[in-house]
């Protein structure tokens, strides 16, 4: 039957859309440590990990306009409610559940504008380690809790290596530790991405790239690292009341990742 | 919506647009003649003092907050830290002060996470000015008024420095130090007289400048109906120098007020 309008079809252009301008974005990996919480990404020349309140942090693939305008709302929407009530009082739950993924999903939902290409993951740091989480989410609204790991990527199959590669979430890893796992998921995710519309000719060549996987990931990271830059922030958590936000990179960095493969 | 750049870094434009009371219109909630007896329900903040030291800015304040005659609360805290290179001493009314307080801690911060850089040291002048004059209204109607002084530690210059305000919102620099609070007409003329014969306060050690403050408290105490001594409990004292922003012990002003306590003829 002919329908002047379909929604599904008009749904999954857009959707094709969005997915197309994630495709290339470099993935971000979230992951807890004994100091607090870590958001691990490469970057090319715009920053990518942000503070946005007092122990909560983002970062997003996507369009880097559309990236902008989520970064300011949550910023935004944080510290009035902070002012109005108490710092207290800001959490993800409220600021992701409340705030974004609503505005989200009418955006994507709206055939009037042009869709949001944006996914994102934020980190929030609980007054205990029980409290941690990582929130993703998503260009239509859609939004997911973690605990420990989380991951985001241009392609399913992306984060799904990454997690894969992450393993079991593990708060007593040391900070460095915490980095060089995450990395490492990096380039697992990153080159997932890479290969992903290759699939028949990977499988082909399996037998002989299992052998030199851990140089191909050594390689890989090194022709990243010449165009792009390591980029970490770190949620650190001082005592019950306090936390702190540093944004990692260059030479502190540089001895983390030296023994990395 | 998601598009929010009219009010992108600016917590005074978020309030405004949200309606918020902080940054309502001039004297637009209470008729003119509502003061009467206002004095009655507002608790203020007595004497503050802010002077310099060899390494940054010392601020003391007395312990006392007073509503008419009554004292209301003998653990006030009334030299706050802003952020990690601003320090806040509050006097008059401590309902505004402490919603000022909130306002620059959140505004200082939604500035620096906005545009990924601290507010310059005049930017952070120009938002305390800002909200001084937002309660010009309420002080000519008997409530409200509060003035403040601020410290910092400048590091382009590698010094710290001291501003004070009239209840106007004009802003004052000042060489040595500071005061404000009811207590601080009184001993005005002890700064210089400590200047002038002892030695300038930015000469001296942290605990030099720690004593002459601490001395100049006592004198408002005397002075001053409602400034709060050092008999029943400890002044508060922070100090702020290129390492930041740190409490003076209780040991430390123990120490000096014992010290003190001896030398004075009473």
């Amino acid at each position: 039957m002919h329908t002047p309008f379909d929604i599904n079809e008009a749904i999954g252009h857009r959707k094709d859309y969005v997915e197309a301008g994630l495709r290339s974005g470099s993935p971000v990996v979230g992951i807890c440590c004994e100091e607090g919480l870590l958001l691990v990404t490469v970057r090319r020349t715009q920053r990518k990990v942000y503070e946005i309140y007092d122990r909560q942090m983002f970062s997003a693939i996507g369009r880097q306009s559309d990236i902008e305008n989520v970064r300011l709302s949550a910023i935004q929407t944080a510290h009035q409610e902070g002012f109005e009530r108490s710092p207290d009082d800001v959490s993800l739950h409220r600021l992701v559940g409340f705030a974004l993924s609503p505005a989200l999903k009418k955006a994507f939902g709206d055939q009037m504008y042009v869709p949001v290409v944006i996914r994102g993951l934020f980190a929030e740091l609980g007054r205990t380690v029980a409290g941690d989480c990582f929130f993703t989410l998503n260009y239509d609204g859609e939004y997911r809790q973690h605990t420990g790991i989380a991951a985001i990527g241009g392609t399913q199959s992306a984060e799904d290596r990454m997690l894969q590669v992450l393993g079991e979430p593990d708060s007593t890893l040391s900070r460095d530790e915490a980095i060089r796992r995450a990395l490492r998921a990096w380039v697992a995710g990153a080159r997932d991405q890479i290969s992903a519309p290759n699939e028949d000719e990977r499988d082909q060549d399996t037998p002989l790239k299992v052998v030199d996987e851990a140089d191909a990931d050594r390689v890989f990271l090194q022709e990243e690292l010449k165009s792009g830059v390591l980029e970490v922030g770190f949620l650190q958590r001082r005592d019950k009341q306090d936390a702190r936000f540093h944004l990692l990179a260059g030479d502190v960095l540089g001895s983390v990742i030296s023994d990395l493969y | 919506m998601l598009s929010t750049t009219d009010t992108a870094g600016s917590l005074w434009k978020l309030l405004e647009q949200s309606g918020h009371p902080f940054t309502r219109e001039a004297g637009s909630l209470r008729p003119a003649d509502s003061h009467a007896g206002a004095g009655s329900i507002e608790t203020h903040g007595t004497t503050v003092i802010a002077v310099k030291f060899k390494d940054g800015v010392i601020a003391v304040g007395d312990r006392r907050a007073t509503a008419n005659f009554a004292v209301m609360y003998d653990r006030a805290d009334k030299v706050l830290a802003i952020d990690d290179t601003t320090l806040l001493a509050i006097s008059g009314s401590f309902a505004r002060a402490m919603d000022v307080v909130k306002y620059l801690r959140t505004s200082f911060k939604l500035f620096e996470r906005t545009y990924l850089q601290p507010m310059s040291l005049e930017g952070k002048l120009t938002e305390l000015a800002r909200v001084v004059k937002a309660g010009i209204p309420d002080a000519l109607q008997g409530i409200g008024g509060f003035i403040p002084i601020l410290a910092t530690f400048d590091k382009e210059s590698n010094e710290g420095r001291i501003f004070f305000y009239d209840g106007m919102g004009a802003r004052f620099e000042s060489t040595e130090f500071g005061a404000a609070g009811s207590g601080s007409m009184q001993i005005r003329g002890v700064f210089d007289y400590i200047v002038k014969t002892v030695k300038p306060f930015h000469e001296m050690s942290r605990d030099e400048a720690l004593k002459q403050a601490l001395l100049l408290l006592d004198i408002a105490a005397d002075l001053d109906a409602a400034t709060g001594g050092w008999a029943k409990v400890m002044p508060l004292a922070r100090t702020i120098t290129c390492n930041g922003i740190e409490e003076v012990p209780d040991e430390t002003l123990k120490a000096i007020i014992e010290q003190l306590d001896k030398s004075i003829s009473r």
